[in-house]
């Protein structure tokens, strides 16, 4: 059985970023004077927000794990690492967001032109999908027992999983991620993950 | 009937879902769906079969991901999924000549350049391999759905044009805001695809029924040929806290009946509709009066994005892009230095340009190659239309077909030989174009004559194929200081040309040609060209006479609600009350580089060079400023934007100065920069691009995921002495090792400086590499490296 799929989109002004976390991309001390930089983080994240179309999916699998082996119902893999993660889950929501094709178009221009606000907006981006992320989770777990989220890449699970994930999600259609043949997602700023849940049902 | 004499004669029935049909009859998760053409050829018939009983008149064949990236299988695949649509049709006891058979064709799951990295020819080339394999095959058309990229599409388009005669009907996959995921608005793709010669065009998958009426609505505005609109059974979705499921036949079939009677030519459905779905659809329907496609004459262009439409509001195309009287210009593609192109480019769609004309002829470059590199470089970025200005076929050719988009074509003329050299192409590919009225005898003297040659044009347009929307023609402006007639014949003509119902363009500063005070002749020459029927305007942006005389224009002709446009230009453009100056003690030079102040590095460069020779300035003023900079980077001081707006600021002061320095003299030491195969994180690798070129390196940049070939390649070809790679994760740490060994053994001229998240002094040890911890310091080592010389 394909499991149940649910679209999600946030409206732009709902992302938000952590400064101190993309300062930190940035390669600065979260603590530097630097920081007070006369409004610069704010209006890359404004920028942002105009280029950006948030869109997110997941589906909720039932999980169950035999030493390191994990087994979604739909797929299975081979790890050590994520079955440590979700131990004790009997289900997971495993979901995939993306901050669209925009972020990108956003960050290639000013690359081209002026680089130092393309890092700038790379940073910023990058946190703006976490803290989404962060939100999402939030919200999809609210009242239940869950795990940390763990993405692809994440210890000993290999990127290659990506090529499962998405193609359960119908993340392509869906949310017009696509992969590389070194399975890295575009847009870049886009994120798969697995969040186990304690004593679900997977209606 | 074919399918297209059908399409405008009545309604055409589509099929619908096929994936959760498959799933239901056990297809797994994972599972490639086209493998069931051979493994259980039983179960696509009886589906096929269910849609004919349904009503369905085009059958999709079972090939949405039939492509040689998933399928070493291809042929056999593709001839299973004809085989299957043909015994279905044999058992069909209906009307068999109402069923058309359509080669399905789905997105490859690759994301194109530049946004990706897939070439673009790549796609073309792959989607045709199917292609020649199904147009053997005996479909009636090929439907290419689900195109969620108007650049895939256009390649999907061309790829059955090159290899089949086959008709084409396409449908793309918006969302809910009806753009498509990378951007295109609804009358972008209608324009582009249009262009390109389709056969029918719609919408597709992603939305259900209630979602996809608007678009539909915005399509049946825009679209001159028949529209096809095939919703999928709604959209699992979170609204109001609540989750959302499909909707069952009954609503589906309600909404389409809305949909149809908006005169909608093809109805049926996509994910989740089933031939209950699609029986409900036709009963419904089949009794509303069909309203036949109609022409609707709107000359638009279009960029990735949006279309823009000539004719309506008066549109200034930009003239910057083109090298003619322009050193900085004719530089920067000498040097291949793109980079100054697209800044060109931003900079006139910030001063108001809606199309930007590119022109990159210089007698010793290849305009093939420069053209498409420039317009491929520019649609990655830059929003607008581009006006593809070249004489050479050639070169035409190969940039609107790799163009994202309709572009304007500059131009074709009234001889045979530009005639045929320019409609073929105009054809295949889909553009709008200038047409200048030039004729075997040079441009007549008289107004009569251009407009003559005007008709001729547009009467072989039209047997080429091509509509009089897509001509705009140019009735050349001649200057007044050698005829004073000149300026009246041109405006005559305008008037005249645009009474035969086509579209008007001009390039209007020529007018002014070796008289004084140019700009105020050409700001008067605009408003009377505008007021005779001028509809587009090649003109300089970046004038405020020019512009200023265009928003009173449009003002006064009342073309600008409330003046705003007017307003917003004119109090842009107000002088603005000095700020009382910053008081400090840094020479203006120092001080714009330490606060990163690119524009105000660039003018006090440019006062600098009046009285100080340029080494001194890069000696004294460029280099401490930086190196004052870079301290307080290593002291956490800055943060690293701000180094960055430093150094750029840097570059801009830089470029100006040498422009002074006798180039040939001064051999700049070259360094190649690249992120290692496998790595697309190339912050690092850029910061450490840009402030080595403010430190005057000439920098070779590979990019990022670069093979250690493509390394070597490059390095042999421009003598490099200095290899820097960047890598940032573990992962990579191999093709870094590969790239560093190669380099050595094959070309050990070069040194290897690495530098990345994940390296170390022992790592870069242990490969034989140089180790740079920041970027910093590799500016020092590059300094340490070239010094011992």
């Amino acid at each position: 059985m394909t499991p149940q799929v649910i679209l999600r989109s946030a409206a732009p002004q709902e992302l938000r970023y952590d400064k101190r976390e993309a300062a930190r991309y940035l390669g600065c001390r979260t603590n530097t004077p630097a920081l007070d930089d006369g409004g610069l983080f704010r209006l890359v994240a404004s920028q942002l927000q105009r280029a950006v179309s948030a869109k997110a999916c997941y589906a909720v699998l039932p999980v169950r794990i035999t030493g390191t082996r994990v087994d979604f119902g739909a797929f299975s893999l081979d790890s050590s690492d994520l079955a440590k993660n979700l131990a004790g889950c009997n289900a997971a929501i495993l979901f995939a967001a993306t901050l669209g094709a925009g972020a990108d178009r956003c960050i290639l221009t000013y690359k081209k032109t002026l680089p130092s606000r393309a890092m700038l907006l790379d940073a910023v981006a990058s946190s703006m999908i976490e803290c989404w992320c962060d939100d999402l989770q939030a919200e999809l777990t609210a009242g239940k027992e869950s795990c940390p989220r763990f993405s692809p890449g994440y210890g000993d699970v290999p990127l290659t999983v990506q090529r499962e994930v998405l193609s359960l999600l119908d993340a392509q259609r869906r949310l017009g991620i696509t992969l590389s043949d070194t399975c890295f997602m575009t847009p870049t700023k886009s994120v798969t993950a697995f969040i186990g849940l304690k004593g679900e049902g997977t209606a | 009937m074919t399918i297209r004499e059908r399409l405008q004669r009545c309604r055409v029935y589509f099929d619908g879902g096929m994936g959760s049909l498959l799933q239901k009859e056990g297809l797994q998760s994972g599972e490639l769906p086209e493998t069931w053409n051979l493994t259980h050829p039983d179960v696509l018939q009886n589906i096929h079969l269910a849609y004919m009983n349904a009503g369905s008149n085009v059958i999709t064949s079972n090939t949405f991901g039939a492509n040689c990236l998933k399928f070493d299988n291809l042929d056999a695949i593709i001839r299973a999924a004809y085989a299957n649509l043909a015994a279905a049709k044999a058992q069909f006891a209906g009307d068999r000549d109402s069923v058309y058979f359509a080669f399905d064709v789905g997105p490859l799951g690759k994301m194109l350049e530049p946004l990706g990295d897939f070439p673009f020819e790549r796609a073309v080339e792959t989607f045709a391999e199917s292609i020649r394999i199904a147009d053997g095959c005996g479909f009636d058309l090929i439907l290419i759905e689900t195109m969620s990229d108007l650049y895939e599409t256009k390649a999907a388009v061309l790829a059955a044009k090159e290899n089949s005669r086959l008709p084409i009907i396409v449908t793309n996959a918006y969302d809910e805001t009806a753009h498509l995921l990378t951007g295109a608005d609804v009358p972008a793709v209608v324009a582009t695809l249009e262009g390109l010669g389709v056969d029918a065009l719609g919408v597709n998958c992603s939305l259900g029924p209630h979602q996809m009426l608007p678009i539909a609505k915005q399509y049946l505005t825009w679209a001159s040929k028949p529209v096809v609109i095939n919703p999928n059974a709604g959209i699992p979705h979170v609204a109001d806290g609540k989750t959302l499921y499909d909707v069952d036949a009954a609503e589906f079939s309600d909404v389409m009946q809305e949909i149809a009677a908006l005169g909608v030519h093809g109805l049926g459905g996509c994910c989740g509709t089933t031939p209950a779905y699609i029986a409900a659809l036709v009963k419904k329907t089949a009794s509303l009066p069909f309203v036949p496609p109609e022409e609707k004459h709107r000359t638009l262009v279009t960029s990735y994005t949006h279309a823009v439409e000539i004719g309506k509001e008066k549109i200034v195309i930009g003239e910057r892009i083109n090298p003619t009287g322009k050193p900085r210009l004719k530089a920067a593609l000498r040097e291949n230095d793109l980079g100054y192109l697209i800044r060109e480019g931003l900079s006139q769609q910030e001063h108001g340009a809606h199309i930007l004309d590119v022109n990159v002829g210089l007698g010793e470059i290849d305009e093939t190659a420069m053209l498409t590199a420039a317009v491929k470089e520019l649609q990655s970025v830059l929003d607008l239309p581009l006006q593809i200005d070249t004489v050479r076929p050639a070169a035409l050719e190969r940039a609107m077909r790799i163009y994202n988009g309709k572009p304007l074509i500059n131009s074709v003329n009234a001889k045979r030989e530009s005639m045929d050299a320019v409609f073929p192409l105009v054809k295949k590919y889909g553009g709008a174009v200038i047409a200048l009225t030039i004729g075997d005898d040079g441009i007549p003297p008289t107004a009569a004559g251009r407009v003559a040659l005007a008709k001729k044009i547009i009467d072989e347009a039209a047997r080429c194929g091509i509509d009089k929307k897509d001509i705009v023609v140019d009735a050349l402006c001649m200057t007044v200081s050698a005829d004073d007639c000149s300026a009246r014949i041109t405006l005559d003509a305008v008037r005249q040309i645009k009474a035969l119902g086509v579209n008007t363009c001009l390039g209007v500063s020529n007018v002014s040609f070796a008289l004084p005070e140019r700009p105020q002749i050409n700001a008067a020459f605009l408003a009377m060209a505008l007021e005779a029927g001028l509809d587009c305007a090649i003109l300089n942006p970046n004038s405020d006479v020019m512009m200023g005389a265009f928003y009173s224009f449009a003002m006064l002709n009342g073309d600008d609600p409330r003046c705003q446009q007017y307003i917003d230009f004119a109090t842009a453009h107000r002088p603005q009350p000095q700020e009382a100056a910053v008081q400090h003690t840094l020479p203006a030079l120092s001080y714009a580089i330490l606060k990163g102040l690119e524009a105000d590095a660039e003018k006090a460069a440019k006062t600098l060079l009046q009285t100080t020779p340029p080494l001194t300035i890069i000696n004294e003023q460029i280099i401490p400023a930086l190196n004052r900079v870079g301290e307080q980077f290593e002291n956490k001081e800055l943060f690293l934007p701000q180094l960055l707006m430093s150094a750029e600021a840097a570059n801009a002061a830089f470029s100006v100065v040498s422009t002074q320095i006798d180039v040939s003299g001064e051999k700049k030491d070259k360094i190649l920069l690249a992120t290692v195969q496998g790595d697309i994180h190339d912050i690092g690798k850029n910061i450490v691009k840009v402030l080595l070129q403010s430190y005057g390196f000439d920098v070779i940049d590979l990019g990022k995921d670069v093979p250690p070939q493509a390394v070597l390649a490059a390095a042999k070809e421009h003598g490099v002495r200095l290899v820097g790679l960047s890598a940032l994760m573990t992962t990579t740490l191999d093709a870094m090792q590969e790239t560093a060994d190669l380099l050595h053994r094959e070309y050990p001229a070069a040194t290897v400086i690495v530098g990345g998240a994940v390296l170390t002094k022992r790592y870069a040890d242990a490969i034989g590499a140089a180790y740079a911890k920041d970027a910093m310091e590799t500016v020092q080592f590059a300094k340490r490296f070239f010094e011992k010389d």
